[in-house]
């Protein structure tokens, strides 16, 4: 196995219920451990509630943990986040710009790339006109090539693979399957199988805030299937 | 500071200005008629109404808004915009005191629109253009910090109790009179005066109408106090964002 570029150790994450004093905390994770290589693919499985996605914004660094240690090997780490930051009043080609400051990307890059986000997201003039104007589909596909041009170190997936049309969907799915499988390190949350199995080649569990288990994808799928029947077979 | 931030902060101020340009149909020409109406407003209630008889009233009414309004809309803008991104910073890791950072910068484009106005009114009613005018550089640039030191502050505070949004507004009307923007502060016995000469604004409202008005050199023994003062808020301000932001991250939508 490749060098660990992430490496949480008993992690643990509080949050206040309610905005007023004295609010009870809960944990929404209690005590994760987890090693992260260099170029794995790692799918997070667990129930709802379970703290998946608590767990992504932890390694993507947005959450401090209020117990355990966090090592992190000097990566960029970002979450695929679609229309982040998009302004309804302004133009296609103003807000991908936007967008790709916000993700991290410098001025003169995002410019460079101004015409691969325009061919991939199929706007045409619409590029120019406000994307309050835009139907959903064609907002999905601008956020989509937008949140593309990024390239981090560390790629971190909430459930979205694909997004838009039938047709964009596709598109949309393959290019980020791409982008999976050309060594981009990749956490991958999912509450469905399908997904994980297909992208991932290992996987840790997470139970009510705690990691059970790491491990090949496979293994931790069968372990988790045994322990909870029932909501895995909903999953599958 | 990070040149991409920089590039972030620009960027999102033309994109804040573009918008509002976008959502009216008289666009950028607000800028201009809503504050001076504002000031049509204050003239004819102290000066048309309530006869304010002092001497050279207009300008000095006017010096003291067109400053009072770019700090108050500021703070207000910028308090707010912490607060008003919290969905946002639950996605993205930034620096935080980019939000207040925008809403200031808009607001100081909008600044100098009125200010143009008021230079022009000035030189209308006979106050000409002298060589004081040079002071002006310092007097802006420290308003400009204290502003932002203020909206730190503010914006810093605004996310833990939301609720300081509905004072705020209240809290720098009072401020208003007190700074002597509508009534002059000299009729107060000069004790009482040299408290309220603690308030940076005051300080800064007071140079503006020196230079503006009597093209006077400002005071820079009390222009460096406020820079001081101006500069340690400032400090704070980014401090108290910067270590508050692993706690925004975790409250409650």
């Amino acid at each position: 196995m490749s060098e660990p570029i992430i490496e949480l150790r008993n992690v643990g994450v509080a949050f206040n219920a309610q905005l007023r004093m004295g609010a009870p905390q809960f944990w929404a994770l209690e005590d994760v451990n987890l090693v992260l290589p260099r170029g794995a693919r790692m799918g997070v499985v667990g129930r709802n509630g379970a703290g998946k996605s608590t767990l992504l914004r932890v390694i993507a660094g947005i959450l401090a943990p209020d117990r355990g240690r966090v090592r992190r090997e000097g990566v960029s780490c970002q979450l695929l986040s679609l229309a982040l930051g998009f302004v309804p009043y302004l133009s296609g080609r103003d807000n991908a710009i936007l967008s790709g400051l916000m993700l991290g990307l410098r001025r003169r890059e995002i410019e460079r790339r101004l015409p691969a986000i325009l061919d991939f997201s199929e706007l045409g003039d619409f590029f120019e006109q406000p994307v309050s104007s835009y139907s959903t589909g064609m907002f999905m596909r601008l956020g989509f090539s937008v949140a593309m041009q990024v390239e981090p170190d560390v790629l971190l997936i909430d459930e979205v693979l694909s997004v838009g049309d039938t047709e964009f969907q596709k598109k949309s799915g393959d290019a980020l399957r791409e982008r999976i499988h050309n060594g981009t390190t990749v956490v991958f949350v999912s509450h469905m199988d399908a997904p994980i199995k297909q992208v991932c080649d290992c996987a840790v569990w997470i139970e009510h805030g705690r990691s059970v288990m790491q491990g090949p994808v496979d293994e931790v799928l069968a372990a988790y299937h045994a322990a909870a029947p029932a909501v895995a077979e909903a999953a599958q | 500071m990070r040149l991409h931030w920089l590039e972030l902060i620009l960027f999102s101020t033309y994109a804040e200005l573009r918008a509002e340009r976008a959502r009216s149909y008289l666009g950028f020409l607000w800028w201009i008629i809503e504050p001076a109406m504002n000031m049509a407003t204050y003239y004819l209630v102290f000066a048309v109404v309530l006869k304010t008889g002092q001497p050279d009233y207009v300008p000095f009414l006017l010096v003291g808004l067109t400053f009072w309004q770019w700090f108050k809309s500021g703070v207000s803008h910028g308090g707010l915009s912490i607060w008003q991104q919290l969905a946002l910073i639950r996605q993205v890791k930034l620096p935080l005191q980019v939000f207040p950072s925008v809403q200031i910068l808009a607001d100081t484009v909008k600044f100098a629109f009125i200010l143009a106005l008021l230079l022009v009114i000035l030189w209308a009613y006979g106050y000409k253009p002298n060589v004081t005018y040079l002071a002006l550089i310092p007097v802006l640039l420290v308003e400009l910090v204290f502003t932002a030191a203020v909206a730190y502050l503010v914006g810093a505070m605004m996310p833990f109790v939301p609720d300081l949004r509905f004072v705020i507004e209240q809290v720098l009307q009072v401020v208003m009179f007190l700074s002597g923007v509508v009534f002059s502060l000299d009729s107060m016995p000069p004790e009482m005066r040299r408290w309220f000469e603690l308030n940076p604004i005051v300080e800064l409202i007071d140079s503006a109408r020196d230079i503006l008005m009597y093209a006077r050199w400002p005071d820079w023994f009390a222009l460096g106090r406020v820079t001081l003062i101006s500069l340690a808020f400032f400090a704070l301000g980014a401090y108290l964002i910067q270590r508050y932001t692993p706690r925004y991250v975790k409250l409650p939508t």
